[in-house]
């Protein structure tokens, strides 16, 4: 059964988030995350070669900043553009869809179907990848292949900061991304609040197609603490499916719903106040219901501040 | 355990032993609509109902219990009852048919053909305007009538008499053929992966009244035909050349019910998605207790399907509790288990 | 009472059964008689409506394709040469089916004028007995006599068999035979059977139909049919000699 979990986790990670990091492998990347140091090179004068840790402790030196890259996971696509690397990307795992001129760059196979010979034939100097799905084998084919290839791996903010960071450097745009950081950091302390004794419902999968939701370990849960809201399915590991009964009766004071709308029907919100049975939750009852359909509050990229900012301003208006 | 006196004494069930069947599902839904993921006392759970039926109202701390009983569970147990019959009575009269006692609406690429129909409808976000149900029904009904026709037309042009084994091997191809024609759908469609693979997991959350009123009218039509079918299912049963024999129209009488089970089958695929194993395991357990004889065998197979439905829910609603589990995952454990049981005792008993 | 007229069957290229003509009249028993084959079974299968074919089969001056499969099963009943049933049917359940063509509407049952004429089968076949096994649990005869009964339940004018009386002990192929020749005796009723044994052909049938790779080698009185020079043709062998041969040792 736990493997199942573990297996509906990952179709789950790779489908909505468009990442390849999981939490599946959390236990193997946590403690090295932890002990990882990000080794500073001096670039003062001569020497162009830049080494990082990446993010599974592995040490990568390449002779100079990196100019052709193919990066799988969709946030990793959203931190190279965010720090003005978006040129040098040459491929884009098939999931990346963010910003809109990713979707110009040639898409691979990513996750499960993570196609070598298709990442080869870009000729990149550096391949960022989540940790699942590929091999050791896969890893040194590429390796042998001239491909370095770098793992990044956030679980969480704080994650996603080193990975911000390892990617500056690896792409010789330091300040870029220390900049990127401070924005975001400030974002977030805005957004801090004490516990507000409200509480919030993430809604992943509609009711027509089973409800799932975000627990614990998921950057939803990490951003609703972080603005003082209680996550009323912070009971629950990572994605799962949950109970409407559950939903009702843990009644809770705003909604959150990722399903996107495609301009027929009701809307996910509309949708939402429809539902029989929903009508006492105290978010029906108020409208206190938001739509977040761009994995603005999934992906372990640079929107994670706009994701929090926009549940922010929905919680304070 | 399974004697020749054992047989004669199946052939005297009768009207009692379907009370005795009748009473054990009510005591199932009773148990069922009690027991939630939410826990409410039994006390609580009859008065909210009886407020709703006779329209009283309810003291303040009781309208969101209300909600989660009369809203929430009330429906959704029904909805389970009544896809685990439709899917039983399917599986049952497909065994009879098909003369195959593995044989079920999976087999023969029914139900994978309804799933293709609402993942089309759901990739490319077909709805019919002005229409009460959503167009991943009616699309599952067709593409299961669709794939029907198109299973027998080919056994049809391949041996000409439709062979029963020519029509399962052409259902399991059929079955692989759809599969890989859904994965190519949600390779493309790539915005609504999301939403195609939840489906395709399947869930009978979210079953409103509006759902109940569909499958007992679907139910009703298609099963009341169908039993109105068991002496002729009887004649496929024993075979189908002896069918032929004594008077049966044999491909009238079949083509009635593949429409029939296509029609149940899409329904409850559009609703529930596809559960596995209820149809296969039910009619095989009942079989066992009643006896191969489908003037008995439909009808137990009906009551026996709901009772097994209700209570795989119940498990996948409160094991993981507040989280649920998908209930294909439950009837495909429990019916795995079941069936290795029934399959092991009767072989030692010959 | 059924009238073949040019009857022909083509699997593919090859040609089972070859512009064949007879008629039944009531009162008769004809026996198919021909080596493995020869297209028996195939003609059996085309008299129950079980195989498409050219040329014309009439029941009472009416095209069987005219007649819907229960009026038809009314009037002929056809018993198949094997048997395999899958389920645990009891011998009766099966026996019962042969009523299948007198129920009408909706939700119809077994009547209790169907009981009488199924208990009196089930005694005259001698399954009374063990009418409540299951047919999966039974001898390979006890399922021939089931097949039979459900056959003589149906109540035809005309009983089609494929060997009857395949696996049966020498003591119910007797009184299988005799129970048959009994029954023909009733008024309008006539029997078509396909018969290995020609000493059982021969004793028993009134007209035979020779058959030799769908063709007809011979038809009309069975004892005028049966001659040695049919037979030698039929068989490629001396069939007439070699049965002398045998049973002469038992005189």
């Amino acid at each position: 059964m736990k493997n199942l979990k573990k297996l509906f986790l990952v179709a789950m990670a790779v489908l909505m988030l468009g990442i390849t990091s999981c939490t599946a492998a959390t236990t193997v990347t946590s403690t090295v995350t932890n002990t990882q140091t990000v080794t500073e090179t001096k670039t003062v004068t001569v020497d162009p070669s830049v080494t990082v840790t990446d993010m599974t402790g592995r040490t990568i030196t390449l002779d100079q900043p990196a100019t052709r890259v193919v990066a799988l996971t969709a946030a990793d696509c959203e931190i190279l553009y965010a720090i003005g690397a978006g040129d040098t990307l040459v491929g884009r795992g098939e999931y990346c869809d963010y910003p809109v001129d990713v979707m110009s760059v040639a898409s691979v196979q990513s996750g499960y179907e993570t196609n070598i010979e298709q990442i080869l034939a870009l000729k990149p100097q550096v391949l960022l990848m989540g940790t699942m799905a590929q091999t050791e084998d896969q890893v040194k084919q590429l390796e042998a292949a001239g491909v370095h290839v770098v793992v990044s791996d956030a679980q969480d903010i704080a994650g996603t900061y080193q990975a911000i960071e390892m990617i500056g450097k690896l792409m010789g745009k330091e300040d870029n991304a220390a900049n990127l950081i401070k924005s975001m950091k400030a974002t977030f302390d805005k957004v801090s609040a004490k516990d507000t004794g409200k509480s919030i419902y993430f809604e992943v999968s509609p009711l027509q197609w089973g409800l799932w939701s975000a627990g614990k370990g998921t950057f939803m849960d990490e951003i609703a603490n972080l603005c003082g809201l209680k996550n009323i399915f912070g009971d629950i590991d990572g994605w799962a499916a949950v109970s409407e009964e559950q939903v009702i009766e843990r009644n809770p004071d705003y909604i959150v719903t990722i399903t996107m709308y495609y301009g027929e029907g009701p809307t996910p919100e509309e949708e939402i106040i429809s539902r029989a049975g929903w009508s006492n939750i105290t978010a029906v009852k108020n409208n206190a219901i938001l739509n977040l359909p761009n994995n603005e509050l999934s992906r372990p990229g640079p929107r994670l501040a706009d994701g929090a900012l926009a549940l922010y301003d929905f919680v304070n208006k | 355990m399974m004697d020749i006196n054992a047989l004669a004494k199946k052939n005297k069930f009768r009207f009692l032993d379907y009370a005795v069947f009748g009473v054990i599902m009510l005591i199932v839904f009773v148990l069922c609509v009690a027991i939630g993921s939410v826990r409410v006392s039994f006390f609580d759970t009859v008065k909210v109902i009886w407020s709703a039926i006779w329209n009283i109202p309810l003291p303040e701390e009781l309208v969101n219990t209300s909600s989660i009983i009369v809203s929430v569970r009330l429906p959704r147990v029904i909805c389970v009852a009544l896809v685990g019959a439709s899917l039983s009575i399917c599986g049952g009269s497909m065994q009879g048919l098909l003369r195959n006692p593995l044989a079920d609406g999976s087999t023969l690429g029914v139900s994978t053909g309804a799933s293709l129909g609402a993942v089309i409808s759901i990739a490319f976000g077909i709805t019919l305007p002005n229409f009460p149900l959503s167009g991943t029904m009616v699309m599952a009904m067709l593409f299961a009538f669709l794939s029907i026709l198109f299973i027998i037309s080919l056994a049809n042009k391949i041996d000409g008499s439709l062979s029963t084994n020519t029509i399962i091997l052409i259902g399991v191809i059929y079955s692989m053929f759809a599969t890989s024609i859904i994965s190519l759908i949600t390779v493309m469609a790539s915005d609504k992966v999301k939403q195609i693979t939840f489906w395709t997991m399947g869930s009978l959350q979210g079953s409103t009244y509006t759902n109940v009123v569909i499958l007992s009218v679907v139910l009703l039509i298609c099963g009341a035909v169908l039993l109105s079918l068991s002496e002729e299912l009887n004649a496929f049963a024993i075979g189908e050349e002896n069918a032929r024999h004594i008077g049966v129209d044999v491909k009238k009488v079949r083509l009635i019910v593949l429409i029939l089970v296509s029609v149940l089958i899409g329904v409850c695929v559009s609703i529930g998605g596809s559960i596995a194993f209820v149809g296969l395991v039910t009619p095989h357990i009942v079989r066992m207790i009643v006896g191969p004889n489908y003037k008995k065998l439909l009808p137990a197979s009906i009551i026996c399907g709901a009772t097994f439905l209700m209570l795989a829910d119940l498990i996948a609603r409160i094991i993981l509790n507040p989280a649920e589990l998908p209930i294909g995952v439950v009837t495909s454990f429990v019916g795995a288990i079941v069936f290795v049981i029934i399959f092991y005792r009767t072989r030692k008993g010959k | 009472m059924l009238r073949v007229e040019n009857l022909s069957v083509k699997y593919d290229a090859l040609q089972i059964l070859n512009d064949v003509s007879f008629e039944v009249v009531s009162g008769q028993w004809l026996m198919l008689v021909g080596p493995n084959g020869a297209g028996k079974s195939t003609l059996v299968t085309a008299l129950s409506k079980g195989v498409s074919y050219t040329g014309k089969v009439c029941l009472h001056d009416r095209d069987i394709m005219e007649y819907r499969n229960q009026d038809y099963a009314r009037q002929v009943s056809v018993m198949a040469q094997s048997h395999y049933v899958n389920y645990h049917f009891t011998i009766r359940e099966v026996v019962e089916l042969g009523r299948y063509a007198y129920h009408k509407g909706l939700f119809k049952d077994v009547t209790s004028t169907d009981n009488e004429i199924i208990d009196h089968i089930l005694d005259i076949t001698g399954l009374a007995p063990i009418q409540d096994r299951s047919v999966m649990r039974i001898s390979g005869g006890e399922l021939q006599r089931t097949f039979l009964a459900q056959a003589l339940v149906q109540d035809p004018e005309i009983l089609i068999l494929d060997e009857p009386t395949n696996n049966l002990d020498l003591l119910y192929q007797k009184e299988i035979f005799e129970l048959l020749e009994k029954w023909l005796r009733e008024k309008d009723r006539a029997i078509i059977s396909v018969v290995h044994n020609l000493s059982l052909a021969k004793h028993y049938g009134t007209e035979a139909l020779l058959l030799n790779k769908g063709q007809v080698v011979g038809s009309g009185k069975v004892g005028e049919v049966l001659n040695r020079d049919n037979l030698i043709n039929a068989f490629s062998m001396d069939v007439y000699g070699w049965m002398n041969e045998l049973f002469s040792e038992w005189k």
